[in-house]
């Protein structure tokens, strides 16, 4: 993480209570402008921490889901006045006024929702995260550390899979065909042994923290969660924000 | 004499479903401050070994057993792998695998805070472990960007951190190359001369064993089938056949030497020692019949 900016200053804990702040006031706007507004928010936080060219393939990722989600409801509420209709002489396909502001304001409400998560994740060591929630939240240490070692795990896991590909490939295994249940079927010779390599790894991480003491009664940490100023005005500017907004919403 | 630091008595291990034993009536007694190396072929049972030391069997993993292994005057058997932790650090194989941190700081840390060792102590205690391996400037790095050798370095420091009296290595250098291995060899030579550590190593590479252990272990089949000077365990060719020990190419020659009758000296294990006993069979370097020059 080379940049630091305020946001990577901020105690972990007041990052998920800005998160929890933005669903509240999604939740309480039924319009898709003022969500829109919303979404943009989260996006100017990510810029204003200079995280928002990191986070960009999420934020994609994150749109064409919304998108999906579009597609799936539009055809599916018949109430208001027809827009216009996929196949015009079936009738099949009518997308509707309301249906469309509907959707749109659940895939904004989804996007600016979701969007904070990835701010989070790029301006927050995993370790924090663990201190802050087992110092603060009372968390038990071993599941905080189960959820970060996951985490820590998946780039091993790519340069695993990659390894076994070559592997396969050098082997004239067919990864490519065109036959989409070929395909599937491809990915077993590549499971199976990706399986077997992490069970093998997980277990020497365990024998690995066994015989550094794990689990060995109350423990310390090198570091410690705080609570700053910044932290504490940042809590207090979500919450104002947020009641006024929601009353705003409710009026 | 002084009381040894690790006695193993009559230890038979089977692993849960098998019929063979993995190691076999192993008797072994290890005297602190000395520095030993383990070897042997592959499932011979050096890794079941060093996990019977450090107190994994069995209390992690499960099998039938019987003996005895004590470490410091403890039983493996009573006592909890976390208060062996102090006691005996474990190097495994896989530089990624034993990792748990993300950065350097926080892998030397974890084991300093499972045994509740307070903040103040904590950061000295990383600062001399690094100091010890070398890697201070790695202090902050994440763990992802460091290469096979400097992870190797890192499981060590974490270890270290630790300040144990014995160290157990199994094959930290199996998967890095001869430079890196060459380094986590010599750092382990001086934890053992500068720290007075007891330190084990498991190691195939008999070439980069032989030179720096004064006692080695073989192990065959579950069984130590040598426990001698290194240059006695090599003087065993039926042993060393059987073994397929990959021994030093300046201490086969000699052998080869000997064995057509021209050498009956002590076989040397580095090429130093190999030359001056080279100079005394054909004169000194540079004139008669060994012309060549020693740098």
């Amino acid at each position: 993480m080379p940049a630091r900016s305020f946001l990577h200053e901020l105690n972990p804990l007041t990052k998920v209570a800005w998160s929890l702040a933005v669903i509240t006031v999604a939740f309480a706007f039924q319009q898709p402008l003022p969500l829109l507004g919303l979404w943009a928010s989260v996006l100017v936080v990510a810029l204003a921490g200079g995280i928002l060219k990191t986070i960009l393939p999420a934020i994609r990722g994150l749109i064409i889901f919304a998108g999906i989600f579009i597609l799936f409801q539009i055809f599916l509420i018949g109430e208001g006045n027809t827009v216009f209709t996929l196949i015009p002489g079936l009738g099949f396909g009518r997308v509707t006024d309301v249906g469309l502001t509907a959707c749109t304001m659940l895939a904004l409400r989804m996007l600016a929702m979701t969007s904070t998560i990835p701010v989070i994740l790029a301006t927050t060591p995993p370790k924090e995260m663990i201190v802050a929630f087992v110092e603060k939240l009372r968390v038990p240490y071993v599941y905080a550390l189960m959820l970060v070692t996951s985490l820590r795990f998946i780039p091993t896991l790519q340069e695993e899979l990659h390894l076994i590909v070559q592997a396969q490939r050098a082997r004239a295994y067919d990864l490519e065909s065109r036959n989409i249940f070929r395909r599937l079927a491809g990915i077993v010779p590549l499971a199976l042994p990706l399986l077997l390599v992490s069970v093998q790894r997980a277990r020497t991480m365990a024998i690995s923290m066994e015989t550094r003491g794990f689990g060995a009664g109350p423990r310390t940490s090198l570091r410690t969660s705080t609570f700053s100023a910044l932290d504490a005005g940042v809590i207090a500017a979500c919450l104002l924000c947020t009641l006024a907004l929601v009353l705003i919403a409710l009026r | 004499m002084m009381e040894p630091i690790i006695k193993i008595e009559n230890f038979t291990f089977y692993y849960p479903d098998s019929q063979a034993a993995a190691l076999a009536g192993i008797n072994l007694a290890i005297r602190p401050g000395e520095f030993v190396g383990l070897t042997g072929p592959t499932g011979a049972g050096k890794t079941t070994l060093t996990l019977a030391l450090n107190g994994i069997i069995p209390n992690f993993q499960g099998g039938r057993l019987a003996g005895r292994v004590t470490v410091a005057g403890r039983d493996t058997a009573t006592t909890p792998c976390a208060r062996l932790a102090g006691i005996i650090g474990s190097v495994f194989q896989d530089p990624e695998a034993q990792l748990v941190a993300e950065t350097v700081e926080d892998e030397l840390a974890f084991g300093l805070e499972n045994l509740a060792v307070p903040r103040e102590e904590m950061r000295a205690r990383i600062t001399m472990a690094l100091e010890m391996v070398a890697i201070t400037g790695l202090r902050h790095r994440p763990l992802s960007q460091l290469s096979g050798g400097q992870k190797q370095k890192v499981a060590i420091a974490a270890a270290a951190a630790l300040q144990p009296r014995i160290l157990v290595l199994d094959e930290p250098t199996s998967e890095l190359d001869p430079r890196s291995s060459l380094e986590i060899v010599n750092l382990l030579q001086r934890f053992n001369r500068d720290y007075g550590m007891t330190i084990i190593l498991i190691e195939q590479k008999v070439s980069l064993l032989a030179p720096l252990v004064p006692r080695m272990v073989c192990l065959h089949q579950g069984r130590i089938v040598a426990d001698a000077a290194p240059r006695q365990v090599l003087n065993q060719d039926q042993l060393v056949a059987e073994l397929g020990l990959e021994i030093p190419p300046v201490t086969t020659l000699f052998r080869l030497l000997r064995r057509a009758g021209a050498y009956h000296g002590d076989l040397p294990l580095e090429v130093d020692q190999g030359c001056r006993e080279l100079e005394r069979l054909l004169g000194p370097a540079g004139t008669g019949a060994f012309p060549c020059r020693r740098q």
